[in-house]
């Protein structure tokens, strides 16, 4: 089925509910207007993770093939794509902290890695900061 | 009687009770407090004199994970009252539950801000902001001077280690425990294990010192809160955790809890401490206070996610954690990879 409104198209519903209708009526209950205007953030959050998602998991298998001189295909189907992806930075961590990576290149190729994987959670997660941040640097 | 009456007469009693005189509650107005604590501020007057004092509580229900009692939060503010450190000085300490539902102590109030993003922002604290870093400076070579040995109860490095690694030991079994796979805190502690700087001599550390914390007035520090993480560790921690990004509220460029540039305050504190600090070591703990601040954003999410604490916030801190990973990141390329 091609159900309307889509995913997105919900979350960004109940969002505009919150943002137009609650929060004008909480204004004088601190605590209750905090947490809602997180709650709204929240779904932000969420509407930005669908549109990015999908192209992050992408990427990020692709460069863990090219870390590790793999060539290993990712699954088809989205939800098995994050399974193998998880199973790939368990392995990751283990390795890291085990030293796998502690010789020079291994180090500095690894350490891109996670600087752009880093910033591709913040686009979704906080892409104003890392906006800042970009702007701080020049 | 509500609750709110039976807090009012138990807390008159106790108060009369320990200061042998008559004593009236005028007003009492909850503060914004902690998740697992919270704060009162009473008005009362003792034999017709009105004081202005604070009640922090122990939740009831709430079970504090790690740190001090009130009992061990009282004994060490009255210490630092002592060494010279701008504290709400402490004044009755009740460790029965019985009395108020949880153990609690009373200390006078102190006025000021002490929201972060109204200590960085707000115009008529322009002139506070300006005398901040003497004051923080002065404050903290105070703290690091406090004798810890009376207080055994405080946590410290393990024999044969060091607070850095103790530390980075510390935050792989808190990622264990959440089960939690992270390649950027991994390297991140990996990189700390292999670059951790020489250790200095263990000092007493306030264990939360930052914006934040800290009550500000038009003056400048007027005391410092939140005694409830104190430690003994290197001082050098404490120089850096206060410059951490997170601390800054907005104000990025000021690394200095976004008040101040960062070198003006570490000679102030050289001066006074009479202790050559190097920059090198406080760039390190900058960094590791953000991977352990990061990783404590995870837990905080577990809270909500493992159903004990179900909590929009707190599952919103879970995806903070990364700005503190990329920021520990940048700090490692400025160090050298």
């Amino acid at each position: 089925m091609n159900d309307r409104p889509n995913l997105s198209d919900l979350i960004d519903a109940a969002r505009g509910h919150l943002e137009s209708q609650v929060i004008p009526a909480i204004k004088g209950d601190a605590k209750l207007y905090f947490q809602t205007l997180v709650a709204i953030n929240v779904l932000k959050i969420a509407e930005r993770e669908i549109a990015l998602r999908p192209t992050h998991v992408r990427t990020e298998w692709a460069r863990i093939n090219a870390l590790d001189a793999t060539e290993d295909a990712l699954p088809f189907a989205f939800n098995d794509a994050e399974h193998a992806l998880a199973a790939k930075i368990t392995a990751m961590c283990s390795k890291i902290r085990a030293g796998a990576y502690d010789d020079e290149s291994r180090r500095r190729a690894l350490f891109g890695h996670l600087t752009q994987t880093a910033r591709e959670s913040l686009e979704i997660s906080n892409p104003k900061l890392l906006q800042t941040l970009d702007e701080e640097n020049g | 009687m509500t609750a709110a009456q039976i807090f009012i007469q138990n807390l008159t009693d106790f108060l009369a009770a320990e200061s042998a005189q008559t004593v009236v509650i005028t007003d009492a107005a909850p503060l914004a407090g902690g998740a697992s604590r919270d704060m009162w501020r009473i008005d009362a007057t003792f034999d017709g004199t009105l004081n202005k004092l604070v009640v922090r509580r122990d939740l009831p229900t709430v079970m504090v994970e790690s740190a001090l009692t009130r009992a061990d939060e009282f004994a060490l503010m009255s210490a630092a009252d002592g060494a010279g450190v701008n504290v709400a000085r402490p004044r009755y300490l009740c460790a029965d539950p019985s009395v108020l539902g949880g153990a609690f102590f009373v200390m006078d109030y102190v006025d000021g801000v002490a929201i972060g993003r109204k200590v960085v922002h707000m115009p008529e604290l322009a002139d506070a902001r300006a005398a901040l870093p003497a004051h923080m400076a002065l404050q903290l070579a105070r703290i690091h001077a406090i004798d810890p040995t009376p207080f055994a109860f405080l946590p410290r490095p393990s024999i044969g280690s060091t607070p850095a690694y103790d530390a980075i030991q510390q935050t792989r079994a808190t990622l264990d425990a959440l089960a939690v796979q992270n390649p950027i805190f991994e390297f991140c502690l990996r990189w700390a294990e292999q670059h951790a700087p020489p250790p200095n001599a263990l000092t007493f550390c306030h264990g939360d010192f930052r914006i934040g914390n800290l009550i500000i007035d038009a003056r400048g520090l007027a005391a410092v809160a939140d005694w409830e993480f104190a430690h003994v560790g290197d001082p050098d921690e404490e120089l850096g955790y206060l410059c951490m990004r997170d601390w800054r509220f907005g104000v990025g460029r000021l690394r200095l809890g976004g008040i101040a540039h960062r070198e003006p305050f570490l000679q102030a504190y050289e001066s006074t401490s009479g202790r050559v600090v190097s920059r090198a070591s406080v760039d390190f703990w900058e960094f590791l206070g953000n991977v352990r601040w990061g990783v404590i954003c995870l837990s905080q999410a577990d809270r909500h996610l493992s159903g004990r604490d179900p909590s929009v916030e707190l599952a919103s801190l879970g995806r903070r954690s990364v700005e503190m990973g990329y920021e520990a990141l940048r700090m490692i390329e400025a160090m050298g990879v």
